[in-house]
């Protein structure tokens, strides 16, 4: 009876201060459940986007003597799968082709044998570039070596046997050439191979006419291979999908014991994508945690607020004989109610925000679930300690009198005489200095290894950072406000002008109460801010990832036989193109390594894409660049190929280019002045960047194969908008940058923080709001009897507002600033110790004034209605007010 | 007619409307002179707290005229005018006894210095300057009442307006502190009005006004 009036009493007259605190709780439940509901949407999309892109799942190796029948069926007893082709490979001494009256020779190659079906089965191993694909297809390198075309014939000269001639249907590009090459049984961490460079693939019947005799002869020179495509239903998380997959080619090898070897793609892929994963989980827990902290925090400043009147009241319970149980399962009854109701709510708001993901977001699925969960007894705990707490300890005053103390000269609190805030930052930079120390490691997938493991004592340092600065600012006002009176009677004279000294003291004896308010706003501040310039500092990085990947906003990219540098004058003239520039991109030999090689105008480069400081080993691309125009034979060398080669700037390079006439590779002499560590549209390892010019000259071939485009708006409508004018040129692509971001799914950056950044930001700006505000308008209301009593004094409006807006000016200006600032050192934190998310790191923070300055309005208004709001219901209230004086 | 410092001709205070509406006071006329000492009493709810707070500007009547002859607009009646003292001492708790007392006078715009010393001469009146930095919470209930009447007479106000403000003390304490109250008015002008149930206390004023049920009888 007594419970049910009680609760009656609290909905019906505490009903304000229940719902801010349950809004605190839902914000709590809200902030965890979606998170979780992010990091498992992240972990299955990454898994879905990496094994969308393996072009083969598996490469089953079939040793000498396998039938392939029967691995066939050893496999379907295995997992399931969708398609299943035999290739059939063959290594031969090389090959020739007599073209117009002059004969060209290859060094050794591969003829590889494929079934009709083949191409749609695994349509990302083989492009067609020319020709048809019923018949002989040649590489397209290979076709370059030999100058051949559609028609042509090509000798192939097998070892011990008679040389065979075909003659050529298609030319191809063999994009996944590395996999499909691949030593499959290598053991791991041996450097991979470099795939051949000449190649021929023949119908399968064909390679069987020519090979069989050489399978006879050379052994060791033919080898078959299935290639398998899985269709078997992976875990989600890359982690588990990786061990599944894993498992199951270590099932088949050990149902065909010595007979198969596989090549596990699959496996490979998922397990690049695992460190991924693990990143992602950290990214999102780094980001997101905070601000359900925050929002615990905010709830129990909240139910703090009202302590006053909790005192008051369980003191006249126990006046009327009441007993501690009894008072602590009346707090019981509030903390359920706020609970339940905090989690209920917090859930709603989970899944509406899940739903931003996600259509088809589900909190109970079984990926979320354990967040989902964890989130309800988070909320339920939450809301227990909120009331509980405070209730069990005033329980523990059993007078009436003692629960009238509202300042008291109470002493400094436990942790401010055991000096946790330093304490904190100790720990924040010790842990700072470690995790660098590492290398900023925080997560392991090493390579073939099942295990993975992500240092999570990495998230101390920017966890302990935030708490020991909120702590600092809460020590630092106390002692401004309890020990420099004349200070801060100072600073509020323009506001209080001749009661600045009373409302000094006034505010020096409320210190524990305003000092939570101003370390909630700095905290609140520092978590938006934080926040804001993180991703935004990630959104621009992800976009100079993609655009390192694609090149430039959009790339017309032809080949060595059709190349795109021919359209530069149309493709410029397109409306909607700000800058258009040629890059020419071929191949040279350094030593017997064949590596990429770019042409670029040095001067101009720039006006059709970034070109980053990040990019060079001097982090001056400027410099670099200019250097690079004033040294025509120039070469800037990549990181790995300088220190592969011991070389050292200034020194002579021989390279292999193909020139001259008989477009055979010949050495051309460049200098080397500098390393490039990226470059728009190179591979990450090794490559190289010279002068176009250079290259025309010594090359006698002055056409760029590629065309960057910088556009003045959308690049998705300006790639749709060329591709009809590139469709003329056989084999050229055009790619934009948002289709490469999707695409890079080996990199973190391709995850999608937009809808977590959306979520993060909406709610800091709740959170900020909430701090300012709602523990402003709390404690306030709390004490309205000081403004009744200092109505009746006959203090006017203005004189009232220096009580008011002296409190919220200290709780929004100190929080607030303080905040700010230890928002963009956290950032800064935060981009250091995740380096590993970045490639290539950010040279600077990437900072949203435009979100800041709505960050900093947010706290304004909501200051500003607080105190407005508590202004007009303290007005509204005196006369209640006084007759409870 | 003009020597009234407040006078009341048929006000009522009506809270909250229609069904729901509670009539707190009932056409009341009166007036208080200076120097009048006048005790308002009557039962618990019969609306002596309405017609104090209706005397000192603090609320509007719903119907009837009220003014101040001597004291001029209602706007400017506290702090320097009207002082009010409560039920209980009413003093902000985060301000000391002496922050307590001068903040009238500041709030009426009067310099620092001068404020203190004002402050501090109060508190000599009622003898509590050893207690002038104590805050309010440390104090007895006797002591807090004092230095609530202290803080009413830093002003010098024309008119006090006490609310019962013996209630919460017992006895001997609150025939202590009505006599410290009435030495330091004794031969001042400043009008005293107080609401009691104490017919102890009312008898030593020189008026007693009854009310009952939101009705004032003024005795002719």
């Amino acid at each position: 009876m007594l419970t049910t009036l009680w609760l009656k009493g609290i909905i019906a007259y505490r009903f304000r201060r229940l719902f801010a605190a349950l809004l605190g709780v839902a914000l709590t439940v809200a902030l965890l459940g979606a998170l979780g509901a992010f990091i498992a949407n992240a972990s299955a999309s990454m898994t879905a986007r990496a094994i969308a892109d393996v072009p083969v799942d598996w490469q089953v190796q079939l040793t000498s003597g396998a039938n392939s029948g029967a691995v066939v069926t050893a496999l379907g007893q295995v997992s399931h799968y969708r398609a299943v082709e035999q290739v059939d490979y063959a290594s031969v001494n090389g090959f020739s082709a007599n073209v117009s009256g002059t004969v060209q020779t290859t060094g050794a190659g591969k003829v590889i044998g494929l079934s009709p079906q083949y191409a749609t089965s695994f349509p990302a191993e083989l492009r067609l570039l020319l020709g048809s694909s019923n018949g002989v297809l040649v590489m397209q390198q290979t076709a370059a070596n030999l100058h051949v075309s559609i028609g042509d014939h090509v000798t192939i000269a097998r070892p011990n046997l008679p040389d065979a001639t075909v003659t050529v249907a298609g030319i191809v590009d063999l994009p996944q050439a590395d996999s499909l090459f691949q030593a499959v049984g290598a053991p791991a961490g041996l450097a991979p191979t470099a795939p051949p460079d000449n190649v021929l693939v023949l119908p399968r019947d064909l390679w069987h006419q020519f090979f069989d005799a050489q399978t006879a002869a050379r052994p060791d020179t033919v080898h078959t291979q299935l290639h398998v495509r899985l269709a078997a239903d992976l875990p989600p998380d890359p982690a588990a999908a990786y061990v599944y997959v894993q498992q199951l080619a270590n099932n088949l090898e050990a149902r065909l014991v010595g007979q198969v070897v596989v090549g596990n793609n699959l496996a490979a892929r998922l397990g690049g994508v695992r460190e991924d994963a693990l990143y992602a989980q950290v990214l999102f827990l780094f980001l997101g945690l905070p601000g359900a902290v925050l929002a615990a925090l905010l709830t129990l400043a909240v139910a703090a607020a009202g302590a006053e009147h909790r005192r008051r009241e369980q003191a006249l319970l126990r006046v009327r004989g009441a007993s501690t149980a009894e008072l602590l399962r009346l707090a019981s009854v509030e903390a359920i109610t706020l609970g339940l109701g905090g989690v209920v709510l917090g859930l709603i708001l989970a899944y509406v925000a899940t739903l931003s993901i996600a259509a088809d977001a589900n909190l109970l699925a079984t990926t979320t679930l354990p967040w989902t969960i964890l989130a309800a007894v988070v909320g339920l705990l939450l809301a227990l300690f909120a009331v509980l707490y405070p209730a069990w300890q005033s329980a523990r005053r059993s007078t009436v009198a003692g629960a009238r103390l509202v300042v008291g000269r109470t002493g400094a609190p436990l942790w401010q005489r055991l000096y946790l805030d330093l304490a904190l930052l100790a720990i924040a930079a010790f842990s700072f200095w470690q995790t660098a120390s590492s290398g900023y490691q925080i997560v392991l997938a090493p390579e073939g290894v099942a295990q993975t493991a992500v240092d999570y004592t990495s998230f101390l340092a920017p966890l302990c950072l935030w708490l020991g600065v909120g702590l600092l600012t809460m020590r630092l006002w106390r002692v401004a406000l309890t020990r420099g009176r004349a200070l801060v009677a100072g600073l509020l004279r323009p506001i209080a002008q001749g009661l600045s000294r009373l409302v000094a003291a006034a505010l020096g004896r409320q210190s524990p109460t305003l000092v939570r308010g101003v370390a909630l706003v700095a905290l609140a501040f520092s978590f938006a801010t934080a926040t804001a310039v993180f991703n935004t500092t990630y959104n621009t990085q992800a976009r100079i990832d993609a655009q390192l990947t694609n090149g430039a906003d959009v790339t017309v990219t032809g080949t060595s036989a059709a190349p795109a540098g021919p359209l530069l004058g149309q493709l410029a003239a397109q409306p909607g193109v700000a800058a258009a520039q040629p890059l020419m991109h071929r191949f040279a030999y350094v030593g017997s390594d064949l590596q990429d090689i770019y042409g670029v105008d040095p001067q101009r480069i720039g006006s059709a894409t970034n070109v980053a400081n990040a990019f060079f080993a001097n982090r001056d691309a400027a410099a670099t660049l200019a250097l690079l125009a004033r040294t025509p034979d120039g070469v800037l060398v990549s990181a790995e190929t300088a220190k592969d080669f011991q070389l050292a700037l200034g020194d002579q390079l021989s390279l292999r280019l193909q020139t001259g006439a008989d477009r055979q590779y010949h050495a051309v002499t460049f200098h080397f002045i500098g390393v490039v560590r990226e470059f728009p549209s190179a591979p990450k390892d090794s490559f190289l960047v010279a002068n176009a010019s250079y290259i025309a000259a010594q090359s006698g071939n002055p056409t760029a194969e590629i065309v960057l485009l910088r556009a003045n708006g959308s690049a998705k409508d300006l790639a749709a908008q060329v591709r009809p004018l590139v469709g003329s040129v056989a084999g050229a692509r055009v790619t934009d940058l948002g289709q490469t971001a999707q695409a890079i799914s080996s990199s973190l950056t391709a995850v999608d923080l937009g809808g977590l950044t959306l979520l993060e930001l909406t709610f800091a700006i709740l959170l900020v709001a909430g701090a300012s505000g709602l523990v402003l308008a709390l404690g306030l209301a709390e004490r309205r009897r000081t403004f009744a009593i200092l109505t009746a004094l006959g203090a006017s409006d203005r004189q009232l507002g220096a009580f008011f807006w002296s409190e919220g000016l200290i709780v929004l200006l100190g929080g607030g600033i303080i905040g700010l600032a230890l928002g963009f050192g956290l950032a800064q934190m935060l981009v250091t110790v995740l380096t590993g998310v970045f490639d290539p790191a950010p040279e600077a923070l990437s900072v949203p004034w435009l979100y800041l300055a709505a960050l900093a309005l947010a706290g304004v208004v909501s200051t500003v209605v607080a105190v407005l709001s508590v202004r007009v219901f303290s007005r509204r209230a005196v006369g209640e007010a006084l007759r409870e004086i | 007619m003009n020597e009234a410092l407040v006078r009341a001709a048929n006000i009522g205070r009506t809270y909250g409307e229609g069904e729901s509406a509670v009539v707190a006071l009932r056409s009341a006329s009166c007036e208080v002179a200076p120097a009048n000492r006048i005790a308002i009493v009557g039962p618990s709810g019969s609306g002596k707290s309405t017609l104090l707070a209706l005397l000192g500007g603090l609320d509007q009547p719903s119907s009837g005229v009220i003014s101040w002859p001597l004291l001029g607009a209602q706007a400017g009646l506290r702090p320097t005018k009207v002082a009010f003292v409560f039920q209980t001492p009413s003093l902000l708790a985060p301000l000391s006894v002496v922050e307590n007392v001068e903040l009238p006078l500041l709030l009426g715009r009067v310099g620092r210095d001068e404020a203190r010393q004002a402050a501090l001469a109060a508190l000599d009146r009622l003898e509590l300057r050893a207690l002038a930095d104590k805050l309010p919470e440390e104090l007895s209930g006797g002591q807090a009442q004092r230095a609530a009447i202290a803080r009413a007479l830093a002003y010098r106000p024309r008119l006090i307006l006490a609310d019962e403000p013996t209630g919460q003390l017992d006895q001997p304490t609150a025939r202590h502190f009505f006599d410290v109250l009435l030495a330091i008015l004794a031969g001042s002008d400043t009008a005293l009005v107080v609401a009691t149930h104490d017919h102890e206390i009312a008898a030593r004023m020189a008026e007693v006004w009854q009310m009952q049920h939101g009705t004032l009888e003024v005795p002719r």
